[in-house]
């Protein structure tokens, strides 16, 4: 228990405190009603577009209805879970409880958001096509195989991100 | 920086490989974990309710939540397993993927990281055992769960569905290797702490 106080009482320790902290806000902010209906749903119909755009340059002609992307060929609804609002705040929560300037914080969530919605896109259209060709897979590659990958990504890119471009600004 | 760039580069060029051991190590562990997964869940299910009766089955990947006390054709929960459990790749994955010696203590770390995942999947199989009980049996919901006991349990149902689900492999192995993972991120953490990298500490000059 001393150990851990004296943990808690370091840089260290507040971070940790900090990103509890910060992630829990997060997940029960994205859980409330208002925020639902006003930000994740339409956040999740905007990577549904994302992913129309990138089908459509393969010649799908996809379209999006709400959260719902089809293609003549196949047909898939994007649940919050799988718009990688988790990844976004995993990553987020630790760039803000992290202790670094503003400036790269700014610079981190912008560049975070951007590389978790480029991966998003490409889950889901890797997902899209196996249900086309492999239909049978789908289930595992949507839940075993991409969230795993997408917890992974957003562990890895904070890392990069608090090593090599946030500096630690706290004393030690 | 706390942590040599190195270390970090290491630790990248580790994590493809660990991915896949921990998801071949999963696919391997799972047709034995799935059935005691869902016979632990009845059993803390059953010491949470009276009369003790629910029923959990699998079924090809899936759990099957039921009543023994309900008509045979009354509805049964069919969900999916792996939703449940699949965070244990990626938990894995980063355990594997930090190169070098173990420092003391971690294997006695691991065990209980380890303990906190499978408990947080029994959990999050109780919790929707119970948001079948108040939402998902029609007037018998109804006429049993208050609105507020809804409510509740729906939360309860979001906060393993996803905050756990998502957040613990990574808050399990920042505790596993809090020292290292905050030195790899650039934070010293006491004594654990990297020196510099790259440089030797220098000791101060003796007096003359």
């Amino acid at each position: 228990m001393a150990q851990w106080q004296a943990f808690l009482a370091t840089p260290a320790g507040r971070f940790v405190v900090k990103y509890l902290v910060a992630l829990l806000v997060g997940f029960v902010l994205i859980a409330l009603k208002p925020v639902n209906d006003h930000f994740v749903n339409p956040y999740t119909t905007l990577v549904a577009h994302e992913a129309r755009v990138a089908l459509n340059l393969f010649g799908e002609g996809a379209t999006v209805q709400d959260q719902v992307l089809s293609s003549p060929r196949f047909s898939v609804k994007i649940f919050n879970g799988c718009n990688g609002l988790e990844a976004i705040l995993i990553f987020a929560c630790g760039v803000l409880a992290f202790p670094a300037s503003w400036r790269s914080q700014v610079v981190g969530i912008v560049g975070g958001l951007v590389a978790i919605q480029l991966v998003n896109v490409v889950r889901v259209v890797s997902l899209f096509y196996v249900g086309v060709f492999k239909p049978q897979w789908f289930a595992a590659t949507h839940i075993f195989i991409w969230q795993s990958l997408i917890i992974v990504f957003a562990v890895v890119l904070w890392l990069l991100w608090a090593q090599r471009y946030a500096g630690v600004s706290a004393p030690r | 920086m706390s942590a040599p760039r190195g270390e970090l580069g290491r630790f990248l060029r580790r994590l493809p490989l660990s991915v896949l051991a921990a998801a071949a190590i999963w696919v391997v562990v799972r047709p034995v974990y799935e059935p005691a997964l869902c016979r632990s869940a009845e059993i803390a299910a059953r010491m949470v309710e009276f009369p003790k009766v629910a029923k959990i089955q699998r079924d090809d990947g899936h759990a099957l939540i039921g009543r023994t006390d309900l008509r045979a054709d009354s509805a049964w929960l069919k969900l999916s397993l792996t939703q449940i459990h699949f965070n244990a790749v990626p938990f894995l994955a980063l355990l594997f993927a930090f190169p070098g010696a173990r420092p003391k203590g971690t294997f006695r770390r691991v065990l209980v990281a380890v303990g906190v995942l499978l408990l947080s999947h029994v959990l999050a199989l109780v919790a929707n055992v119970k948001v079948f009980y108040a939402a998902d049996l029609g007037s018998w919901s109804q006429s049993h769960y208050s609105d507020t006991a809804r409510a509740l349990y729906g939360a309860l149902r979001y906060f393993f569905d996803i905050p756990v689900t998502f957040t613990l492999p990574l808050l399990l192995w920042v505790g596993v290797f809090r020292e290292r993972v905050l030195a790899l991120a650039g934070m010293a953490v006491g004594d654990a702490a990297p020196r510099p990298s790259g440089r030797k500490e220098r000791r101060p000059a003796a007096p003359a």
